[in-house]
């Protein structure tokens, strides 16, 4: 019954409630609809991880027995793992803090003295402390790019002070500093390195892992077409004629250099795609939707029960 | 006799492969190193969606949704930074999201080079158009970030686009404190969509799950081969102009006035197809070259394996 019965059931409900929702224009009808999205968009997020440790459990058992392409399948997971602990936060599990410290002590007259890293860009009252803007407030102008600590005399107020690297995935310190008359405050901060989904490690492995090889693989598409072009693409009946004839009009037609050739090669190419090509998608789009609604309501009657593991 | 030595088609057709992908780099590489600068005259469908862009009047506000990944930067980054460059001079406020797990840390770098830095830098003599400037977070865009659902997620941000994310934009800052959020509530409050997509979900399912059901207004941009898939909804008016590939990027940046990276990348394009159409005749050639000399000679005529 709970295995079986219940989801259809349920999915009888949802879906009968999902089209009948199209047609009911009370706000109480839509509210309820949100809520049912927001519960197909939790599932949604619910199937990675149950993707994820599928993907361990088909895995495994392949490398522990040594199984044909072992090898990729341990690239596949410290790769995945590599990344998921890359994508944990642990700063903020540890619960470190690293918000600017500030000492105040008497002084004949007041001042800020700034002390960080080399590399960290600081800005005061949200201007950037550059080399100008220190000789302004009477600081040594290179001392931050030595790594030294800077003095700026400056007078009593509220300074808000920001610490930052220029690169991603490092916190960016700030703090507000009341400076009294008569008082020297000494603040120092670093920024640290991050670790969670905007962490260094995260953003570093998708730039320079990622995104590299997700380019190759797309751009290998061009070689392979190529070679696909010169040994597969032949014209060894009428229909096969026909569809490499609009695929050279369409490659004529669509680059730059076929209006060189002719005006007329890009008007024909925009008729390929608008008329016959569309009219051949449309008639695939409009079969698929009516094999879509037939399944949907399939499934939503209980007549469909692959999905619950029924042959 | 015959059969022991292949004659010189069925040699031909045999060659080492590699040679063609030797080609094929020397299509993509040199046309990089040496522009020629091919003319790229503008389509309707390219027009249409910058007349889109051109109609939004200072402060509209636009949903920019890029469902994308690192592979297809490439054909679609450049025309991001061309609308980019045309929202910003008509001083257009911007609310971005995506549906793909795997474009945050993309979508993050591309709005701080599109967004928070001048796209025209100062003094820029090859552009002619109005002034470029840097907008600033939560003042004239915000990046609402990624919501797992694919279509769920689209449905939701048509029924309710705040209660999609919380109610709060990627940083954690309240949707209510961002002055220009005040009128937004859902997708149909939007002037236009800018749909920049890679695949699955993108274009494809904004148009089937909310364009039609509250009205939307929206163009896209999308790879070349998904270019087939939305022209239908391009004739049918779901969606008021495609920018389908690179060319038609390039064709963008010609409308905006700014010769970007898609211009340049038109001319490899124009060496990648023609290398592409000569293998193909030079393959039927030696193919029926080949077929008519078997048929002569009495030698059977080899049989296809995966024929087109």
């Amino acid at each position: 019954m709970l295995k079986k019965t219940l989801p259809i059931i349920i999915g009888c409900l949802i879906g009968m409630y999902a089209l009948v929702e199209f047609y009911v224009p009370h706000y109480h009808a839509k509210e309820l609809m949100k809520e049912i999205l927001d519960y197909a968009a939790i599932l949604g997020a619910a199937a990675f991880v149950l993707g994820a440790i599928n993907v361990f459990q088909v895995s495994w058992p392949k490398i522990r027995r040594r199984e044909e392409d072992w090898q990729y399948k341990v690239v596949m997971l410290v790769a995945a793992s590599a990344m998921l602990l890359a994508g944990v936060s642990w700063e903020a599990l540890r619960g470190k803090d690293d918000a600017p410290v500030v000492q105040k002590t008497a002084s004949a007259t007041s001042a800020l003295v700034i002390d960080t890293e080399p590399g960290v860009e600081v800005t005061v009252n949200g201007r950037a402390l550059s080399p100008d803007y220190l000789k302004e407030l009477g600081g040594d102008a290179q001392a931050l790019t030595r790594g030294e600590a800077v003095t700026l005399a400056v007078p009593a107020g509220e300074y808000a002070l920001g610490f930052s690297r220029r690169a991603i995935g490092y916190s960016a310190p700030s703090s507000t500093v009341v400076l009294a008359a008569g008082e020297r405050a000494a603040v120092r901060a670093v920024p640290s390195m991050q670790w969670g989904k905007d962490g260094r490690v995260k953003t570093w492995l998708y730039d320079y892992v990622f995104a590299p090889c997700n380019s190759t693989m797309f751009a290998l598409l061009a070689f392979f077409v190529v070679s696909a072009a010169f040994r597969a693409f032949r014209a060894r009946n009428t229909e096969a004629a026909l569809l490499l004839g609009s695929a050279i009009f369409i490659l004529v037609g669509m680059a730059p250099f076929g209006r060189l050739i002719s005006d007329s090669l890009p008007d024909i190419a925009n008729w390929i795609i608008e008329i016959p090509s569309n009219s051949g998608r449309r008639a695939i789009m409009m079969g698929a939707a009516i094999g879509g609604i037939a399944t949907g309501l399939r499934i939503i009657l209980g007549l469909e029960r692959s999905h619950l593991g029924e042959g | 006799m015959a059969n022991a030595s292949p004659d010189w088609t069925t040699r031909l057709a045999a060659f080492d492969r590699r040679w063609l992908f030797l080609i094929m780099g020397f299509a993509i590489v040199l046309p990089l190193l040496r522009p020629c600068g091919i003319p790229v005259v503008p389509t309707p469908m390219v027009r249409a969606a910058y007349s889109q862009v051109e109609a939004l009047k200072e402060n509209d506000v636009v949903f920019l949704s890029l469902d994308l990944d690192p592979a297809s930067t490439p054909e679609l980054e450049p025309f991001y930074k061309a609308v980019m460059l045309h929202l910003k001079r008509k001083n257009v406020k911007i609310v971005i999201a995506t549906t793909w797990y795997s474009a945050p840390p993309l979508v993050e770098s591309w709005i701080r080079s599109g967004l928070e830095t001048q796209l025209i830098p100062e003094g820029d003599k090859s552009y002619k158009g109005a002034k470029d400037r840097v907008y600033k977070k939560n003042v004239d865009y915000v990046y609402l970030g990624f919501r797992e659902g694919k279509t769920a997620t689209i449905a939701n941000m048509g029924a309710d686009l705040r209660k999609t994310f919380d109610g709060r934009a990627n940083d954690g800052t309240l949707l209510d404190n961002i002055p220009f959020m005040s009128g937004i509530k859902a997708l149909k409050d939007f002037k236009l969509s800018i749909l920049i997509s890679a695949g699955s979900p993108g274009a494809k399912e904004y148009v089937q799950y909310v364009q039609a059901r509250y009205g939307l207004k929206m163009i896209a941009s999308c790879t070349a081969v998904l270019l087939t898939d939305l022209a239908p909804y391009y004739q049918s008016g779901q969606l008021l102009g495609v920018v389908g590939g690179l060319v038609s990027a390039a064709e963008y940046e010609v409308l905006v006035g700014r010769n970007g990276s898609a211009i340049k990348g038109a001319d490899v394009l124009n060496f990648g197809h023609m290398v592409v159409v000569l293998a193909i005749i030079l393959g039927n050639i030696i193919y029926f070259v080949g077929r008519r000399a078997r048929r002569a000679s009495g030698r059977a005529v080899p049989q296809p394996k995966g024929a087109a």
